[in-house]
């Protein structure tokens, strides 16, 4: 009913089966929802802090009348809830596009970067950097900075994500069953040997290490939007040139090699992409789970599997539901704060367990 | 013209295909039959470049494993055995992506309107906006033969003619698909474009095919036209079965052959 609705106010009439139309559609409004998502966080808070006020002074150049209060709310709205906006964005679109790109990899609906132990990888290698940074990894954390945690994180996606990918494909047929359990294998490893580098960790560490695994935006500064944007900007950037390459590879690898794909530089290109993306996502803001599976799928029922469509509208909704979620784990219990982690698993776990239970779009397991 | 010079595949150790020269010229029907497990598909496959292969493949005077994937596509496309697909696209949709690599060679603009006269011409009229995992077996069948379709739509591009390889294009289709489809196949060539076949039937074969290649565990066994080729010996030879060409059942016997199609 969604559908026809939306048809109906496209209003133009389009090739039967063709959904592109639709779809163009639907990333406009999209827009609009991150642009009222993106509003809407901005200008909430526990505090009072008028963003309205702070942009509006700007925008006028006028001097706000309470000096001191002025600063404050400057301030909160600059260095607080713009950085964590801008985190959301990024993180948002990076975990939901990656799940998109995961799934086409994998031809298969149920590929999430957090499921299948992608974010296990990642995360062992930010708590590497995190416990061994003054120590054993020193060298490396002096040389590269900042930079440090988001690449550790990087290196252990993209470990997992090719030995899964080794694991479950035979001839360029990924077996789901194969895919989850050597996920779940993968993942245990990983969390078994954050376990070992938890063990050896000072009390400060275990407090830092404790908050960022449930997932949290809550230590966005512009430091870290600098140091994981560009990655995460320059990932998603990549994507879009996949996108036709898999929706060939929907059709299967040899298929789409015929049709004139490249289909292991398209691999690879993929893997590195997510890895990046997800590395990235996870150094900052530690385990947020369901995204990559919850909006992909969503979208699908909505506007089909083009992924030349599927990738923008699912940055783009991934964003908006990323801020959303923030939202709620900030006013829910305030003035603390619930670990943004617990939201998405809350709202997503039985959503996935829905997917499950339907039969169409779900390919055999 | 596709030819291939002593050609050998082995998957896992085991030969499956032992040099075997084949060629397929523009303008006709090359069809390939034998018995199952006899390498048609594996030979098809190394012709496709899926498998790795000793020996040689030029495709109109060019070495197959030189060229890039989106070369391979302008000059060939491949109907598989049978496709799955792992997420929900129309029959539309996956029409389309016969269009994703190569260049279908119509005029700039009527790309658009290409998935449609595709599937009118394999009998889906209509069927643009169903779900393809939707479909029956012979349904996808034939959405799979309108996306190769759509990949090489002028049989004649820049002066050099393409190839359709198909892999069993019949095999799930009622007969008068079957006949739909082998007419589609001759029409190709007829307009300049050359047809390698994978075919069972050997009835269709004798009236569709320019030339057999019999494959008998992994090797040419004969090659050459149907008259030629289909002979008693052959046939009981490749296939071992003791059957007789040219031969009418009893007078109360119903039969019915493709050649009768009116």
């Amino acid at each position: 009913m969604v559908d026809q609705s939306i048809a109906g106010v496209a209003g133009k009439v389009a090739a039967e089966g063709d959904r592109s139309g639709r779809a163009r559609l639907v990333i406009l409004l999209l827009c609009v929802v991150l642009a009222l998502s993106m509003f809407l966080s901005l200008t909430s808070g526990a505090s009072d802090a008028s963003a309205v006020g702070v942009i509006r002074d700007w925008l006028t150049g006028t001097v706000p009348r309470d000096a001191a209060l002025g600063a404050r709310d400057r301030l909160i709205v600059y260095d607080i809830r713009m950085p964590r906006v801008l985190l959301g964005v990024l993180i948002g679109a990076a975990l939901a596009v990656s799940g998109a790109v995961m799934q086409g990899l994998f031809r298969n609906p149920l590929a999430d970067p957090g499921l299948i132990g992608v974010s296990a990888g990642s995360s062992l290698g930010a708590v590497a950097v995190i416990v061994l940074g003054t120590t054993w990894l020193a060298p490396l954390t002096l040389a590269l900075g900042s930079l440090a945690l988001p690449l550790a994180a990087f290196c252990g996606g993209l470990a997992v994500t090719l030995v899964l990918y080794r694991v479950a494909t035979r001839q360029g047929r990924t077996s789901v069953a194969t895919m989850l359990l050597a996920g779940i294998a993968l993942a245990a490893l990983a969390m078994a040997l954050t376990g070992i580098l938890i063990f050896m960790a000072d009390d400060r560490q275990l407090r830092d290490l404790t908050f960022w695994q449930l997932g949290s935006l809550g230590g966005a500064t512009w430091p870290k939007i600098a140091s994981i944007g560009p990655i995460i900007v320059l990932a998603l950037a990549a994507m879009p040139f996949l996108a036709r390459g898999l929706n060939a590879l929907a059709l299967g690898e040899a298929t789409a090699g015929h049709l004139g794909i490249p289909v292991q530089r398209l691999k690879y290109t993929a893997i590195v992409g997510v890895s990046a993306a997800v590395g990235a996502s996870v150094a900052v803001s530690g385990g947020i789970g369901f995204v990559g599976i919850v909006v992909p799928h969503l979208l699908r029922l909505l506007i089909g599997p083009d992924n030349r469509y599927l990738l923008p509208a699912s940055a783009l909704l991934g964003a908006s539901m990323l801020l959303l979620a923030d939202a709620v784990a900030r006013v829910i219990v305030a003035p603390a704060e619930l670990p943004i982690g617990i939201v998405t698993a809350i709202a997503g776990a039985p959503f996935f367990l829905w997917i499950l239970l339907r039969k169409r779009g779900v390919v055999d397991l | 013209m596709i030819e291939a010079r002593d050609v050998s595949v082995a998957i896992g150790g085991k030969r499956i295909v032992t040099n075997v020269d084949f060629a397929a010229r523009p303008g006709e029907i090359a069809a390939i039959v034998g018995p199952n497990g006899s390498g048609k598909t594996t030979f098809l496959k190394a012709l496709s470049g899926d498998l790795p292969f000793s020996g040689t493949v030029d495709i109109n005077g060019r070495d197959l494993s030189v060229m890039k994937p989106v070369e391979a596509a302008t000059a060939r496309a491949v109907l598989p055995q049978a496709t799955t697909l792992s997420f929900p696209f129309t029959v539309r949709e996956v029409v389309r992506l016969g269009l994703v690599g190569g260049r279908s060679g119509v005029l700039p603009g009527e790309d658009d309107r290409l998935p449609e006269r595709a599937l009118a011409r394999v009998d889906l009229d209509g069927f643009a906006g169903r779900f393809y995992q939707e479909l029956s077996g012979g349904e996808q069948q034939r959405v799979q033969l309108a996306r190769v379709l759509c990949q090489v739509w002028a049989p004649v591009l820049d002066g050099k003619p393409r190839y359709l390889f198909l892999d069993e294009p019949v095999s799930s289709l009622d007969i008068k698909h079957q006949l739909i489809i082998m007419n589609i196949a001759r029409d190709f060539a007829r307009r300049g474009g050359g047809v390698i076949a994978i075919l069972h039937d050997l009835n269709l074969t004798a009236m569709y095919a320019d030339r057999i290649f019999v494959m008998h565990r992994g090797r040419l066994a004969a090659d050459g036209s149907p008259q030629e080729v289909l002979s008693d010996d052959l046939i009981e030879k490749v296939f071992d079965c003791r059957l007789r060409v040219g031969v009418l059942p009893a007078a109360n016997m119903p039969f019915v052959l493709p050649q009768s199609a009116a």
